[in-house]
């Protein structure tokens, strides 16, 4: 069966951008329960949140939204200047299927083009705290729907292999990208002079289970690991536990086992040896926060090359 | 007059199930099942775009529930009627550039062909197999009060229409289920097979299993949903320009994954004069330089053929029924609308002189632009279209102005309440000719929305209906009388 290149290139990233809606729709939800959980006197400020979108971002303040929530979330949810919302992804998603409608099943594409149907008139209003759950349910049951539907229907040919790796690169990437948002918390709350370092142990679990949570990988995690909650053991598992679907290692892995059945792989398989070499040498110390985020910014950049190689190869060829 | 309704106000036998079932059901219900039908257009994404503001927009398709329905022994005939006149525009379209004895016969003035804007001489001498040009053609049928159907326009370059022949279909199998069940309405799904048959014929000699693709001129074009419909039916790879290369052995190549793979059969959906920057347009970006070298060395089929639309232009169309009689020997089974040349002094005076009672038409617009209708155009418009002829005679052809039937459709009323009232409609059928031919049953119907109107263009705010081709009416039998009662019951909140 053949594939075309701009096919290949359409599917690859109807993928990531399906990927990135419900990875940001999962790390909101999950921030959300750990903004409630907090004691009343200590405020949660939602900035650190934006370093899921990979950027440094000064959004306008509102002198009665204290905490940041609205203008964060409406940056993260509704704004279609932000390519990476979940409105512009879904979106995107849906153009992206719209012009490959022949090589997937129907019912993927009608999926996609109902939840883009629903974002398209919901996102505004999902900024608000009374609709946004639900809201974000529905983003993160319809791309998991999406994923079942090719899953069980679509033909293991290169069109559902292009599919696979676009969800598995952007799985990686939004893995290190939450682990971004743990480091950027932790140079925010630290207090100024103790060099980044997490003084509270007991809010310090708190949101490491936050962590856990927003890649709904608390439950695996405590059946994985003996003991409390810790930053070190979260960070080894997120990045290193190759059993967890969700963790880079895991992520590379498939990646790997679904480049080797592609055509003339030299190339990519070289960039993945690249990534995984700078995935195990990271090995970052959880709780600094400079560390941490120095660490994520390595493997993210080697996770670009890895994406440079799979587009130079199979996108930009033929 | 009305294709559901007679005269005296009662249903054709054809139509009774469904009036007697839209009479039972109420407004109410047709309304809510009207909003379903809706619903399921937008969430299976059944769309065509549109080009305002400054932006193609893609828009969900507009249709209204109540179906359009033609007696099976009326379609047997009209049917056979398209057939018959594919074949004769084929073997004229063949015999231009080839031959031309239709000209040295006298049948057809050879000036007409020096002007014709649809001409390609770079098609001289070509034979594609089956003696076949147009292999896809969406001719527009409308209905006068005389209740005689006539042939308005053939469309021999790039009709579109079709995929939502087949979609309304899905639409109307959930609006009006139980009819379904009920009566032998000839289904429409085998269109897309019938299409692949046809293109797979045209490949290359000795190509067994020959790779088919559909070259649109991508997403912006108003029927791009249409053409990627086309694709997924047919399993065939959907194309642009871009992904398409011929090689220095006049091949047809795609870009894919794993490096250039061979096309043999071309659906292509972009007008002749965009296809091949080397022979036509220098300028355009939407073809593939050499798609022409290779269609003539004969290493790519390619359906419509580059050149078909000679035969579809609108002074052509007058000639229609002598072209039947001369390569066919046979009477026209369709009628033609009478038309006025203004190219002949006598009947551009005559257009001239009754043109409020006409409709004039540019010889090659399509989509319903340029045309003016005599009795609903103003002082200056008219004055105007005189001009025009008067300046240009072989670019205008003129007709009676046809009263359209009408179908009953659910509408907003005179008081903003839904109601039921007739809007006028056409029908464009679709033909496919290769060594036989296949004729949709129905088609695309088109419906103005608004009272009174005739302009039926989707791209101009008309609306669309299932088409009903039924054959025998049955009275249900008792069990699936049961079943409806309980289903109704069910609905009412009974079980």
């Amino acid at each position: 069966m053949a594939l075309l290149s701009r096919v290949a290139d359409r599917l690859y990233w109807a993928a990531r951008y399906m990927e990135r809606a419900e990875d940001t729709a999962r790390i909101i939800r999950a921030y959300h329960d750990l903004v409630v959980d907090f004691p009343g006197d200590v405020v949660l400020r939602w900035e650190p949140l934006i370093a899921i979108s990979g950027n440094v971002v000064s959004v306008d303040t509102d002198p009665d939204d204290y905490s940041g929530e609205l203008m964060v979330l409406q940056f993260l949810i509704a704004d279609r200047q932000n390519s990476g919302s979940i409105a512009s992804c879904v979106a995107a998603t849906r153009e992206n299927l719209r012009t490959t409608r022949e090589v997937i099943p129907r019912e993927a594409w009608q999926t996609v083009n109902g939840l883009s149907h629903y974002t398209g008139s919901n996102a505004a209003t999902a900024v608000r705290r009374q609709t946004r759950d639900r809201f974000l349910a529905r983003v993160i049951d319809d791309s998991r729907r999406l994923d079942g539907v090719v899953d069980s229907t679509m033909t293991r040919a290169n069109p559902y292999r292009l599919f696979r790796l676009g969800r598995l690169m952007e799985r990686a990437d939004m893995t290190t990208r939450v682990l971004g948002v743990r480091a950027a918390a932790l140079l925010q709350t630290n207090v100024p002079g103790d060099n980044g370092r997490s003084s509270d142990p007991l809010s310090d679990e708190v949101q490491w289970m936050g962590v856990l949570r927003s890649l709904s990988a608390l439950q695996m995690y405590q059946r994985a690991t003996r003991g409390p909650i810790d930053g070190e053991a979260v960070v080894r598992f997120l990045l290193y536990y190759a059993s967890f679907p969700r963790s880079v290692q895991c992520c590379l892995d498939e990646i790997r086992s679904i480049v080797l059945t592609l055509p003339s792989p030299h190339d990519v398989l070289v960039a993945l040896d690249t990534a995984e070499h700078v995935l195990a040498e990271a090995r970052p110390i959880a709780s600094d926060g400079h560390e941490l985020d120095d660490a994520m910014d390595r493997v993210q950049l080697a996770i670009t090359g890895l994406d440079r190689a799979i587009h130079d190869r199979w996108v930009a060829a033929g | 007059m009305d294709e559901l309704v007679g005269d005296d106000g009662t249903a054709r036998p054809a139509s009774a199930a469904l009036l007697a079932l839209i009479d039972s059901l109420g407004t109410s219900t047709l309304v809510e099942r009207q909003q379903v039908a809706e619903l399921d257009i937008l969430t299976m994404g059944i769309t065509f775009t549109v080009y305002s503001d400054g932006q193609n927009i893609d828009r969900a398709w507009p249709f209204d529930i109540i179906p359009r329905v033609i007696p099976g022994a009326e379609w047997d005939r009209t049917s056979a009627g398209l057939a018959q006149r594919l074949r004769a525009l084929n073997l004229f379209i063949d015999d231009l550039y080839n031959d031309q004895r239709v000209i040295a016969d006298g049948v057809f003035p050879a000036d007409l062909l020096e002007h014709s804007a649809n001409f390609r001489p770079q098609c001289r001498g070509i034979r594609p197999k089956h003696g076949v040009w147009a292999h896809i053609s969406g001719t527009d049928l409308v209905r006068d009060d005389d209740g005689v159907m006539y042939v308005l326009e053939d469309n021999l370059r790039v009709p579109s229409g079709v995929s939502y022949v087949l979609e309304n279909r899905a639409v109307a199998k959930r609006a009006f289920g139980e009819l379904f069940s009920r009566q032998q309405i000839r289904p429409v799904d085998g269109y897309t097979d019938e299409l692949k048959r046809l293109l797979i014929s045209l490949a290359p000699d000795g190509v067994v299993d020959p790779q088919l693709a559909v070259l649109t001129p991508g997403i912006y074009n108003s029927a791009y949903f249409e053409h990627s419909f086309l694709a997924q039916r047919m399993g065939a790879e959907l194309v642009e320009g871009a992904d398409l290369v011929v090689g220095d052995d006049d091949c047809v190549y795609m870009r894919t994954i794993t490096g250039l793979e061979r096309v043999h059969v071309i659906y292509r959906r972009i007008d002749d004069l965009f296809l091949d920057p080397e022979v036509f347009l220098p300028e355009s970006m939407l073809g593939v330089p050499g798609l022409m070298r290779a269609w003539k060395a004969g290493n790519v089929g390619m359906a419509n053929a580059p050149g078909a639309g000679v035969a579809d232009d609108k002074v052509v169309y007058a000639w229609v029924p002598d072209l039947v009689r001369y390569y066919l020997g046979e009477e026209p089974l369709i009628p033609n609308v009478p038309t006025y040349r203004t190219m002949y002094d006598d009947e551009r005076r005559y257009v001239l002189d009754n043109i409020g009672d006409l409709v004039i038409k540019p010889a090659n617009e399509s989509g319903g632009y340029g045309i003016i209708i005599g009795n609903r155009a103003t002082r200056d418009e008219l004055r105007a279209a005189a001009e025009a002829i008067e300046a240009d005679p072989r670019n205008w052809v003129a007709q009676p102005i046809l009263s359209l039937s009408t179908v009953p459709t659910l509408v907003p009323g005179d008081d903003g309440s839904p109601a039921v009232e007739p809007r006028h409609v056409d029908l464009r059928p679709f033909v496919l000719t290769g060594e036989t031919s296949y004729v949709t049953p129905g088609g695309l119907t088109r419906v103005a929305l608004p009272k009174g109107s005739l302009v039926v263009n989707s791209s101009q705010g008309g609306g669309s209906k299932d088409t009903w081709v039924v054959d025998g009416i049955f009275e249900p039998t008792p069990a699936q009388q049961q079943f409806e009662t309980l289903q109704h019951q069910s609905q009412l909140g009974g079980i």
